[in-house]
């Protein structure tokens, strides 16, 4: 018989949802791509912003929110999709929503630039609407084509700022909730003042931990975490 | 077999899978229900082989623990969810078919669907930059097929080809309403093109766009280097031109530049009016931000529109980003648009733009165009080769950044004032007369915006 204690590789992610997204001084974008879900109208939406200021979660909100909402959203990521045959556009118009995540991924990629300015006409045409994301805004991503950098920058440009410590806090608070972890407050400091702070690698780290907890069958403690940190 | 059964599984996958790789493969795909089968439809071809090399095992567990037996089969297949599924696996009807076999009244009584009715010629704002261009196309609005055919219009991104060509159209459409105009991107020729081929329908095709009484295709400069589409238009182009039906293109730059499209292209091109549209002077940059203001029903203040006119030179299509993002900032907060307000509302765009457009920036580009040393800019040969291009870079300096005049005298080796305001109206002066240094000025100050 398998011991109880040993984690299952399963458990339920934790949702993307603007709901959970905890802004701070970034409300004005969450809700402004909140509306972009909500108009049906064709219409585009810069986001940038460093790694870990949330672009991918609101991303994947507001594929959730079109969802949500009776319609069809898709999600690109580029950094995958950067390797692959541009052919993988076509007939992605027919999505309400497209949401392109790491934009700056297929920069200077002649045919993906190409593949994307033509996805975006069709789009257009077809009243969808677009979600774009990136490291920088459109100007600064050296796109050869100025017909697509022109039409990135063509909706309005927002830059997300990055989380602050108790922003941190918040999130990492959420987070453990959403695993039905407990995640007492001493052991979150705990972590913010002993680790990399960027918010993706607070987040594995909290999976890591999670993990641990469980197959120790222990609470997250400070000396827990530190002993965990130490192995 | 219903639906239901893929929500189901749709559930247990989001649980198993990563929350991005569920959003980008498997939520997208759109499931339909047939008799013991489900259908599951991808946009295309690579996504569909993902799918199946990465997932299928998956879906097909879930599928077999939540349908009742027998479990139906899957069948993984390219489609979308807008287009009917055909009955078998008839051949997916081509966009021109659908047209064509539409009946005559229904086109009629329907608003033309390519174009776009909200571009007309009451808000395109006029100005030096597009004066000729806008006259141009007015009269082939008033007199298709008689006026200039073709209308070949050419000009950078985002300065407002497109909207003159739906203006046509519209125009057109008009003075009589049952008017086949059609306006497509040459990608969506090219696509058209390559499915007729595919599906032995290439003389439909051709019925098609030599049936309309107006074609309208926008930046053919992206049928460069495919020949078989070059060769397909070239024979519609002509059979439009001999039935005196128009003919308007759009291209990024003049079309004997083009490389890879071929020459009998390019010379029919020039049979009828070519017309280049330039990048707006501020002030018409000033006047289109006034009218999409008013058009979007928003109160801009002159001052404000002045700012964010001087601070965005590169497309007009910029210049509309910056003016929605200054508008959603004022409903959010409440607050009345003033300079103050779209300063601190375009902070981070603007905080980029004053960083690609500095005076070292312009000395070092002009002197590369110029093919003259930086320090000659700033020396004090007085040469007309040294010059001139000093004088070039001066009025872009004005121009592009927000320094003051004597700043900008200050970093062309500490000249007075009066010499960067001699040099701004000299250059001014010369662009209208000198077509040489029209075109200087424009190819630098499209190196330095885009």
């Amino acid at each position: 018989m398998i011991p109880t204690q040993l984690p299952l590789g399963l458990r339920l992610p934790a949702a993307s949802r603007f709901d959970n997204f905890v802004a701070g001084p970034n409300r004005e974008t969450v809700t402004a791509i909140e509306q972009l879900t909500l108009d049906r109208t064709a219409s585009v939406l810069f986001i940038t912003g460093a790694a870990g200021s949330g672009k991918t979660h609101l991303l994947q909100a507001a594929c959730r929110a079109v969802e949500t909402g009776g319609e069809a959203a898709v999600y690109l990521p580029l950094t995958t999709f950067s390797t692959m045959n541009p052919g993988i556009l076509e007939g992605l118009e027919h999505y309400a929503l497209i949401a392109l995540d790491d934009v700056q991924a297929i920069a200077g990629q002649v045919d993906w630039e190409e593949a994307l300015f033509h996805l975006y006409n069709r789009l257009r045409e077809a009243q969808g609407r677009l979600l774009a994301a990136a490291a920088a805004p459109p100007d600064q991503l050296n796109i050869e084509l100025p017909d697509l950098r022109s039409r990135l920058g063509w909706g309005a440009v927002y830059a997300l700022q990055l989380p602050d410590d108790a922003m941190r806090l918040q999130i990492l608070a959420l987070r453990a909730q959403a695993c039905g972890l407990e995640l007492p407050d001493e052991t979150a400091r705990y972590l913010l003042r002993r680790c990399p702070r960027d918010l993706p690698a607070l987040i594995a780290l909290l999976e890591r931990l999670d993990h641990a907890a469980l197959a120790a069958q222990r609470r997250l403690t400070v000396p827990f975490v530190k002993a965990v940190l130490e192995s | 077999m219903d639906a239901p059964l893929w929500k189901k599984c749709l559930d247990r996958l989001e649980t198993e899978l990563p929350e991005q790789q569920f959003n980008t493969w498997i939520r997208p795909l759109h499931a339909v229900a047939d008799d013991n089968c489900l259908r599951l439809l991808a946009p295309n071809r690579f996504v569909l082989d993902w799918v199946r090399e990465h997932f299928y095992d998956q879906i097909h567990q879930a599928v077999q623990d939540y349908a009742p037996a027998p479990a139906p089969q899957i069948a993984l297949e390219v489609g979308t969810r807008r287009a009917a599924p055909p009955p078998k696996a008839a051949e997916p009807e081509t966009r021109f078919t659908r047209e064509t076999e539409r009946p005559a009244t229904r086109r009629m009584a329907a608003p033309n669907p390519s174009l776009n009715i909200a571009h007309i010629f009451e808000n395109f704002v006029e100005g030096k930059s597009n004066q000729l261009a806008r006259a141009a196309s007015m009269q082939v609005g008033e007199n298709p097929g008689k006026a200039y055919n073709p209308l070949f219009i050419y000009g950078g991104v985002g300065l407002g080809k497109t909207h003159l060509m739906h203006a046509v159209g519209n125009l057109i459409i008009a003075g009589k309403p049952d008017a086949r105009v059609v306006y497509l991107h040459s990608e969506r020729f090219v696509a058209d093109m390559v499915k007729a081929l595919q599906h032995n329908a290439i003389n439909e095709f051709k019925r098609y766009y030599r049936s309309v009484d107006a074609l309208l295709i926008d930046d053919i400069q992206f049928f460069a280097g495919k020949e078989r589409s070059q060769e397909e238009f070239f024979h519609t182009f002509n059979a439009l031109l001999e039935g005196q039906q128009q003919v308007i293109l759009t291209c990024d730059r003049y079309p004997k530049e083009v490389a890879g499209l071929e020459e009998r292209l390019k010379s029919r091109f020039g049979w009828g009016l070519t017309v280049c549209i330039e990048p707006p002077e501020l002030e018409t940059r000033v006047a289109i931000l006034m009218s999409k203001a008013a058009q979007a029903q928003v109160e801009v203040p002159n001052e404000v529109a002045f700012f964010i006119a001087k601070r965005i030179q590169s497309n007009i299509r910029e210049l509309e980003g910056a003016l929605r993002r200054v508008v959603a900032s004022s409903r959010f907060t409440g607050r009345p648009i003033t300079l103050e307000f779209a300063k601190e509302a375009l902070r981070d765009l603007l905080a980029l733009q004053d960083k690609l457009v500095s005076i070292e920036n312009i000395q070092k580009t002009v002197a590369d165009y110029y093919k003259i040393r930086i320090a000659d800019l700033l020396s004090a040969r007085r040469s007309r080769s040294i010059a001139r291009p000093r004088q070039v870079a001066m009025a872009l300096a004005k121009e592009l950044t927000t320094h003051s005049l004597p700043e900008i005298g200050d970093s062309f080796g500490g000249r007075d004032h009066t010499t960067v305001l001699h040099a701004c109206r000299k250059i001014a002066e010369l662009r209208e007369t000198e077509i040489r240094i029209k075109e200087d000025y424009y190819n630098l100050l499209r190196t330095l915006t885009t």
